[in-house]
């Protein structure tokens, strides 16, 4: 601990230190003082919003990137989005969104721009000591805090696929995230790999505006326009879940038979599993880019070669602009992977209810699920169980026990099926049974104390 | 708002939206250099039963309570003085007061008048209000939302008002003790009662350091 400073550590006492200050750090700063905590929340860059404000150096944002979920399931449940705004709301809506949020909750003032949490270790039993690293100029600091919510979200590092000859490839070659503005599209040849959101979104623009547009995508998947039977698709779907199991299966069957047929006609396999197993693409204008030959689908990339890309199936195109839409991987830096039940070799985190550490009572991350619904809610009543948690622990010990055993009973409804592969896979939660698990959990720390 | 209340509403149609007529009066409107707009105090928007919506609140309500400091805002529901008519019950005039909720600069106390009590009732049930102060409220649902993130309740009623059946209702449903002013239960807009009632009002938020 030399390296940093010999004094000693800043005593934060019961405070919180909250990890980022994008959408989930906003909601759990919110909650968290909420429910009485003083708080600190270190952003690593100058700016609040997260990967939704262009403006942040990390930021993921594509040309022209909008919600893929509509506005009802996705705005923060107890700050509701202007109810003019469209159904599907831009970036920049978004940002707006969370910008006046963290000024109605007077949140910035609470916010540590440029700060940067380098490490971060258990003191004194559940309580945490944390190294700040300020983006420039002075020395690292160190501060106690009485618990840790890691609010970092996973679109950060991008994943990067190898491929033979990528390296010697004499075309531009650069991840979705770098592709800031639609005018690099303009009349290239464009070569889209990747068949995420990200990708058919890019597809779309390159469809639009480049001179031409192969997409390369390796396995199919859901394809659901933006909406079905006249509402937004997420919010159709939705509703359904409240009928009785097999009324459900029915009629969810029924309103994606169009779809479904739509995305085989253009020589999509739709997966045997349901969309809500997997975040499915939600774009209603690819299919038709698709259909009008604007866009072409190709397998999976074999090689480059030079100027050329040869595919899995043979046939090989000359692109001027390779653009990798092929997501990200869900990385914490800042604490060691055993904290959050990991291990060197398999750093992915392994947590108790997918937010609360299995080693620390006080360490929590939020919003590292992929729910294929909105996320905001699901961190909402995240950071609203975390804050509860933490008050319970101080006043109701026994409480606290019972919970305890709640919590390890709910990781095992939804433990991680072992068989997946891509690192964001891991982090699919069914969103119906991931909610009903964070509902059982907030009912057991609310209930009134037994008398 | 309990997580099943959430996924309840996301799961039902929302409501008509409507362009709402909302009143504002910032410190800075009153052109008085002795009063300034205090950012320690939260932000206050009133709502009320009466068809005449915001502007019921123009004659006295928002110039008293900007001039102690607060910005004061008054939303007109669905039907009511210059926003449309649109469908939808008590459900959807709540929606219209958390609507106009949001757009205030800082977390809000909401204050209900008769029936708009139990509009801003249920709008305390799904966006955290800093304050709710209920006056004289009429039509009260009987299934109450308990308020989000346990905000501060006055109840204010008239003195004729204070033995009917409904405003002991709403005092057990919270578990407090309505105030009485003197007047009755129309006097609240204008008028001596009025100014009483507001003086009450003004210092109970400034006593709950909202």
């Amino acid at each position: 601990m030399q390296e940093y400073s010999s004094q000693a550590a800043y005593d934060r006492g019961e405070a919180v230190c909250v990890i980022g200050a994008g959408a989930s750090g906003l909601i759990a700063v919110k909650n968290l003082r909420e429910n009485g905590f003083e708080v600190d929340c270190y952003e690593r860059d100058t700016v609040l919003g997260g990967l939704w404000n262009p403006q942040n150096q990390h930021s993921p944002l594509y040309p022209n990137t909008h919600l893929v979920t509509s506005r009802s399931q996705t705005e923060i449940p107890d700050f509701p989005m202007p109810d003019d705004w469209p159904d599907y709301p831009s970036a920049a809506q978004m940002l707006e969104y969370l910008t006046s949020y963290a000024k109605h909750f007077g949140l910035s003032e609470h916010i540590w721009y440029g700060s940067e949490i380098s490490h971060l270790e258990t003191v004194e039993g559940a309580r945490f000591e944390v190294v700040v690293k300020p983006a420039a100029g002075s020395a690292a600091r160190r501060l106690r805090y009485g618990a840790v919510i890691i609010a970092t979200g996973h679109h950060w590092a991008p994943n990067l696929p190898s491929y033979p000859g990528l390296d010697d490839f004499r075309g531009t070659v650069m991840h979705s995230s770098q592709l800031k503005d639609p005018s690099r599209l303009r009349g290239k040849h464009v070569l889209v790999i990747g068949g995420g959101n990200s990708g058919v979104d890019i597809a779309c623009e390159a469809a639009v505006n480049a001179a031409s547009c192969v997409h390369s995508v390796r396995r199919g998947s859901w394809h659901l326009p933006k909406y079905l039977g006249g509402e937004p698709s997420d919010y159709a779907l939705a509703r359904l879940a409240s009928r009785p199991k097999l009324l459900r299966r029915f009629l969810t069957d029924r309103i994606l038979k169009g779809p479904k047929r739509l995305a085989q006609r253009m020589g999509i396999e739709t997966p045997g599993h349901g969309p809500g197993d997997e975040e499915p693409v939600r774009n209603g204008r690819y299919l038709e880019h698709v259909g009008d030959g604007s866009i072409k689908r190709r397998g999976e990339v074999a090689r480059f070669d030079g100027y050329d890309v040869a595919f899995a199936d043979g046939t090989e195109i000359r692109p001027d602009l390779v653009v990798l839409a092929t997501g990200y991987q869900p990385k914490i830096a800042c604490v060691a992977p055993e904290l959050l039940g990991g291990t060197r070799d398999q750093p992915a985190p392994k947590l108790f209810a997918r937010m609360f550490s299995p080693k620390a009572q006080t360490l929590a991350v939020a919003g590292l699920v992929e729910p294929g619904v909105g996320v905001l809610p699901i961190v909402h009543w995240q950071t609203h169980a975390i804050a509860r948690w933490l008050q319970v622990r101080k006043s109701d010990p026994e409480r606290a026990e019972s919970f305890k055993l709640q919590v390890n009973a709910e990781s095992s409804h939804n433990a991680v099926s072992a068989a997946d592969d891509s690192p964001r896979r891991r982090l699919v939660v069914d969103a119906e049974e991931y909610l009903a698990s964070l509902g059982r959990i907030i009912d057991t720390l609310e209930q009134e104390p037994a008398k | 708002m309990s997580l099943t209340a959430w996924i309840r509403r996301a799961r039902t149609p929302e409501p008509v939206p409507v362009r709402r007529e909302i009143a504002v009066f910032e410190p800075a409107d009153l052109f008085d250099i002795e009063i300034k707009d205090n950012p320690e105090t939260n932000p206050v928007l009133c709502c009320t039963g009466d068809s005449a919506g915001a502007a019921a609140f123009n004659a006295l309500w928002l110039k008293r309570i900007a001039s102690s400091g607060r910005y004061a805002a008054a939303v007109s529901v669905r039907g009511q003085g210059g926003t449309p008519a649109a469908d939808g019950g008590p459900e959807a005039r709540a929606h219209d007061v958390v609507q106009a909720a949001v757009t205030v600069p800082r977390q809000t106390v909401l204050i209900g008048h008769g029936e708009g009590a139990a509009w801003a009732a249920l709008a305390a049930g799904r966006y955290p209000a800093a304050g709710l102060v209920l006056v004289s409220p009429q039509r009260f649902p009987k299934q109450l939302p308990k308020p989000v993130g346990e905000p501060p309740i006055l109840l204010v009623v008239s003195e004729s008002e204070t033995q009917s059946k409904e405003v002991q209702a709403v005092a057990d449903e919270y578990g407090i003790t309505p105030l009485t002013f003197a007047g009755a239960p129309d006097d609240v807009f204008k008028g001596a009662p009025a100014e009483g009632l507001l003086d009450a009002v003004l210092s109970w938020l400034d006593a709950q350091k909202r």
